[in-house]
């Protein structure tokens, strides 16, 4: 198979009226980590969850494909389906629902019915993916994300984008809420996992993860669009001198809004 | 209520019960006699057409899985108890429906046709739990009793299923006693599976000795109509019982469940635990009422209800009841209804999950806590997965 290829073209989306990104280019491809850095209300989070399809934002304009297939005409199952992986923000808590069957659902909602994992094979994978990412052996029983600390389900998504080998992954803040050594330990999964079989878009404020997972390129978003692209000395410089220059290079002073 | 009630004379049941044992013929006699004078049952929400469970029953011969039962352990068709003269038989029958029965328990009595029995001597411990199906055919109205009997200190477990012929529509009226001796242990385990036009009026009574503990494990998926009440006597110190109910109604099924705890000694305990999925046009009426009389100090009694509605037409009714008549008591009682939690399945969906496949998921770990004491695993299975296999979209 090719290396994977997203393609984002002139998107716009709003939530409830609002339009929040507002004319949004950005390819990623097989082998590339992209970030995606900004201030709060920018539109980053808004941006990932539109390519997935949650249904509280609505695409008003522009195009999104991956791997030339049309993202925006799928629904959400199909997108994952066909290659694309979100790791939330705040992923939700399933009551009742072990992890590992959640999981072995989702790996099997991928194949074929007479090509089903066995079961003694997925549980083997699943160990060994947790013991890599130093999760307990009991967070495979456990419930889905129910009674998680902020750091166990952030490694909870990272494991499921282990388990599930997305083609393109959107990481939404997958380093906010958590100290250093979890941030560690987060970025050096996600590291273990990168080919030329895997392009990863990492949405963040901050810096520091990106010492962890070594970016090929960085971008800055504020106001709905990508301001600005470069290599991974643009981190460095926002991390040294802040969002501030940038704001009056470009002549931005509106007053930043609320993420959504 | 509303329907009449077929008019059923004493000749008719004297006939009906013509090579029953005298104390038998009796009993049915004196039940017809009481119809007359006891109130219908009252259900605003449920119409049941009482005519339908009114007639005398069928009976229909249960088929129960072997285990090796050990000495002191009996289990047959109650035909044949009667038949075989089990003194424990004339002493319990009927007797935990004398108090607040309705005309329907007393018809019962007076027509009921064949059923299950099941005694556990004094000390004896059941390993694995007695299966036991009860299988409607293409007759109109089925009619068993089942009496379960478990002597001071006895252990067992029971799982009944009852389902039918595919096509069949019979009506059900079925009556459930069980009588527990001084720490006497059972689940009792009750799968209805029946087919999807039946009718049915089940009620359950328990009376639990000195220390006894009863877990009622109900899981309720089929028939049109089910309408069932249980109620449970504490009548020794340190009794516990609970009721663990699972149902899922799709379509224009109706159910009617009223779950009663009757705490009359000290230190008693009760929880009834109550979990429903409803799709389609599907209405669920629930009632539960725990009762502390005045004699049960220190008895605890909790109620948790919760309705999960995948579709906007279903209609749930929670009404949940305490009757607290003493003081240092403990009881409370958690209700609520509600739809699935949409961010729930947007992510998971966003792992590739298909809708269904998703609301599936969600059934299976919103009714799974109820299934837990379900003593085997591919009893458990099979009906966790019946519950999934019944989501629609």
């Amino acid at each position: 198979m090719a290396r994977p290829e997203l393609i984002i073209e002139g998107l716009r989306v709003g939530i409830e009226g609002r339009e929040i990104v507002k004319g949004l280019d950005l390819t990623v491809r097989g082998g590339e980590v992209h970030a995606i850095m900004g201030p709060n209300g920018t539109g980053k989070s808004t941006m990932a969850s539109a390519l997935m399809g949650h249904p509280s934002y609505e695409v008003l304009g522009g195009s999104a494909t991956l791997d030339g297939q049309d993202l925006l005409a799928m629904s959400v199952d199909e997108r994952a389906r066909a290659g694309l992986f979100l790791a939330m923000q705040y992923p939700a808590e399933i009551s009742g629902v072990s992890n590992a069957n959640f999981l072995r659902t989702a790996l099997n909602a991928r194949r074929a019915e007479d090509d089903l994992m066995p079961v003694m094979q997925f549980h083997r994978e699943l160990k060994a993916k947790m013991a890599s990412l130093e999760i307990d052996p009991s967070f495979a029983e456990r419930y889905v994300n129910e009674g998680f600390s902020g750091g166990e389900k952030k490694r909870n998504e990272i494991l499921q984008m282990a388990v599930l080998r997305p083609r393109i992954a959107v990481l939404d803040e997958i380093d906010s809420g958590l100290d250093i050594d979890a941030v560690k330990l987060v970025a050096n999964g996600v590291s273990q996992m990168l080919s030329d079989d895997l392009g990863v878009l990492i949405i963040t404020h901050y810096q520091r993860i990106l010492n962890y997972i070594n970016p090929t390129n960085v971008h800055v978003m504020m106001q709905g669009r990508i301001v600005r692209s470069g290599g991974p000395e643009l981190a460095m410089e926002l991390e040294a001198r802040g969002y501030e220059w940038l704001r009056q290079e470009l002549g931005i002073d509106e007053p930043i809004t609320e993420e959504a | 209520m509303a329907g009449t009630l077929v008019e059923l004379t004493p000749a008719e049941v004297s006939a009906f019960a013509a090579r029953e044992p005298a104390w038998l013929r009796a009993l049915r006699l004196a039940a017809l006699q009481d119809a007359a004078g006891l109130p219908l049952p009252q259900s605003k929400q449920t119409p049941v057409a009482n005519a339908a469970f009114a007639a005398p029953g069928l009976g229909q011969a249960p088929l129960i899985s072997f285990v090796d039962l050990p000495a002191g352990v009996e289990v047959m068709d109650l035909r044949d108890a009667i038949a075989a003269g089990r003194p424990e038989v004339e002493k319990h029958l009927g007797r935990l429906f004398k108090e607040g029965a309705h005309r329907l328990h007393a018809l019962h009595l007076a027509t009921f046709a064949g059923g299950l029995y099941c005694r556990v001597s004094r000390g004896v411990e059941l390993k694995e739990p007695l299966q036991v199906t009860l299988e409607l055919g293409g007759g109109s109205l089925y009619a068993p009793h089942v009496l379960v009997v478990m002597d001071d200190g006895a252990r067992a477990d029971l799982i009944l299923e009852l389902r039918g012929e595919a096509g069949a529509e019979p009506s059900l009226r079925g009556a459930v006693e069980i009588v527990l001796g001084e720490a006497a242990a059972c689940n009792y385990t009750e799968f209805q599976r029946l087919p999807g036009r039946t009718q049915t009026y089940w009620s359950r009574r328990a009376e639990l000795g000195r220390d006894a503990r009863l877990h009622w494990i109900l899981a309720d998926v089929g028939a049109r109509l089910s309408v069932a009440d249980t109620r449970t006597y504490l009548r020794g110190s340190g009794a516990e019982a609970r009721v663990l109910a699972s149902f899922f109604g799709g379509r224009r099924q109706h159910f009617d469940f009223q779950h009663i705890m009757v705490h009359e000694a000290a230190h008693t305990t009760s929880d009834i635990e109550a979990r429903g999925v409803l799709q389609g046009k599907a209405r669920a009426v629930y009632n539960a009422n725990s009762i502390i009389q005045r004699s049960a100090k220190g008895a605890s009694g909790w109620q948790h209800e919760h309705t999960l509605m995948l579709s906007d037409e279903a209609r749930a009714d929670l009404i949940p009841e305490l009757e607290i008549s003493e003081w240092e008591v403990s009881a409370g009682h958690a209700a609520s209804a509600g739809p699935v939690d949409p961010a729930q399945i947007y992510y998971m969906e966003s792992r590739g999950i298909s809708p269904v496949e998703s609301r599936r998921l969600i059934v299976a770990g919103f009714l799974a806590s109820l299934l837990h004491d379900i003593p085997l695993r591919d009893v458990r299975q099979r009906i966790a997965d019946i519950f999934q296999e019944k989501v629609e979209l």
